[in-house]
């Protein structure tokens, strides 16, 4: 049998992928899909651990981790929808106004790679001529 | 003191998936310098692989060849590689699939460990809802051309060194408690001795070995082979040491009955230098020894209960003879039953809070230029 340990050591792994998300990334919307990696991290551990000691008070907190995070998303939401109203953009980095006084501004010194412009969407030829319509059946 | 410190001083169970996967999300993270993906996947790899080696070799556990074990690699290996890709994807809605992806696999393990209502739930509030509404938002606030958001990083190296540090932490933290090789060697050899219809020729002193009638030798000095045996018996006793209550009225924790027996008979089989070579004395320490470590072992990892910590009943069936407790194979009625019971204020509690989350988000997202906002 697959033992606590080892449920508890991938819960371990998706805390810390989702830790790296949302320290390092700048776009608003993967920064909270990071926070959501966290949480299924612990939820792991919760229900490992509610199998191991054979009662249900794990489950019933992971449901409570979801309702919470369910919540969490809409407000989430709904404020960076705001956020893009504002500025224009996701880049958390555009709202550095809001740091601590005394801490300098973050800047980006190296210039962003050119990238190749999407090619554009194909115009499929017309199939066919158009049938000539008559007069006495227009619909059919 | 493990067994694992002394053929592995570097640990590197630990160290190779921590440094190949620092190494691979430090570098497949968005960097305005353009970086072949091949390394940074070849390490990625070396990295899945060096956490299925840890979860093999690292924890102790002998893993059975089961489907069991098949499935928990594979849904966790899933999870693990698509936590990867999302947080270095550069595209938001790929990274929203390869979210939705590792919500699929984290409910598989939730399925192996017995929960198929949170699964469903799981599967339904994040995949069904909370992914969807990612993507409306993605699709809302889409943006021509290359932007800051998602091709730069904000401190690439800091982050990914912290992360792996306390991975790294946790990591040798699980491996620590959970790793009971030295007791389960203990264990073994104690047992073995205890079956042996002779006391092992390397076990006796040597002027027992050449005169075995002349039995009164002042406090024999051990072999080595015994001095070992009685030193790894000792380090197995401190591993799985536990306290207990003496009695009901006294909350005071003292030394479990078990240590106490194994502890006397360590100091006897010490004492008498192995020097009865086909005497009980011998056998019945090394049964003593063998016998409590493996009831400690079983009082630390939790498939035996103490008599006297009392548990909630509710969706739980306790076993009538020790041994692992079974959660109720009704789970829906179960957790229904938990729910209303034991977490009626929690339940209600949640519910005013999604209601207030509702309004809320209602409250920023709904206003309208020319409403009396700018």
């Amino acid at each position: 049998m697959i033992g606590v340990s080892h449920y508890l050591a991938v819960g371990a792994v998706l805390f810390c992928l989702g830790l790296v998300g949302f320290l390092t990334r700048r776009n608003l919307i993967v920064m909270f899909l990071s926070a959501e990696v966290m949480l299924q991290g612990v939820a792991l551990n919760f229900v490992a651990f509610s199998r191991h000691h054979g009662n249900l008070h794990g489950q019933v907190f992971t449901l409570f981790v979801i309702a919470v995070a369910a919540c969490e998303a809409g407000i989430a939401l709904a404020l960076f929808l705001m956020l893009y109203r504002r500025k224009r953009s996701l880049d958390v980095s555009r709202w550095q106004a809001l740091r601590e006084p005394g801490l300098a501004e973050s800047r980006d010194p190296d210039p962003l790679p050119p990238t190749t412009p999407e090619a554009p969407l194909p115009h499929l030829p017309r199939a066919g001529a158009e049938p000539a319509r008559s007069e006495e059946r227009p619909y059919a | 003191m493990t067994l694992l410190a002394e053929t592995d001083p570097l640990n590197w169970t630990v160290l190779l998936p921590v440094l190949a996967g620092g190494l691979a999300v430090w570098y497949l993270l968005p960097s305005p310098k353009r970086r072949p993906t091949a390394y940074g996947a070849a390490a990625g790899l070396v990295a899945l692989a060096g956490l299925g080696a840890f979860l093999v070799r690292g924890l102790g556990d002998r893993v059975p060849q089961s489907v069991e074990a098949g499935l928990f690699f594979g849904f966790s290996g899933l999870a693990v590689a698509f936590a990867g890709l999302m947080i270095t994807a550069r595209n938001p809605a790929r990274s929203a699939l390869a979210f939705a992806v590792v919500v699929l696999s984290v409910c598989g393990l939730f399925l192996l460990l017995a929960a198929p209502f949170l699964t469903a739930a799981t599967i339904v509030i994040y995949a069904g809802a909370i992914i969807v509404t990612f993507l409306f938002v993605i699709m809302l606030s889409q943006q021509e051309g290359p932007s800051n958001a998602n091709l730069r990083s904000r401190e690439p190296e800091l982050a990914t060194a912290a992360a792996f540090v306390l991975l790294a932490t946790l990591l040798v933290g699980l491996q620590r408690v959970y790793d009971w090789r030295s007791v389960d060697d203990a264990i073994d050899r104690a047992d073995a001795l205890a079956k042996a219809d002779r006391v092992p020729a390397e076990y006796l002193p040597p002027r027992v070995k050449a005169d075995p009638d002349h039995m009164n030798v002042e406090s024999p000095a051990l072999t080595p082979a015994a001095g070992a045996f009685v030193r790894d018996q000792r380090a197995a006793l401190a591993r799985a040491r536990v306290g207990a209550r003496r009695s009901a009225d006294d909350p005071r924790l003292t030394d479990h009955p078990a240590v106490q027996t194994v502890a006397n008979a360590i100091v006897y089989l010490e004492l008498s230098g192995f020097k009865d070579p086909d005497g009980d004395g011998v056998r019945d320490s090394c049964r003593a020894v063998a016998d409590g470590l493996w009831e400690l072992k079983a009082l630390r990892d939790g498939t035996a209960h103490f008599a006297d910590v009392p548990l909630s009943d509710h969706g739980q069936v306790r076993p009538v003879g020790g041994g692992p407790s079974k959660l109720p194979a009704a789970n829906v009625s179960a957790i229904g039953r938990t729910l209303f019971t034991d977490h009626l204020l929690a339940v209600e509690l949640a519910g005013t809070l999604l209601l207030v989350a509702t309004v809320g988000a209602i409250a920023i997202a709904g206003r309208r230029r020319g409403a009396g906002h700018p």
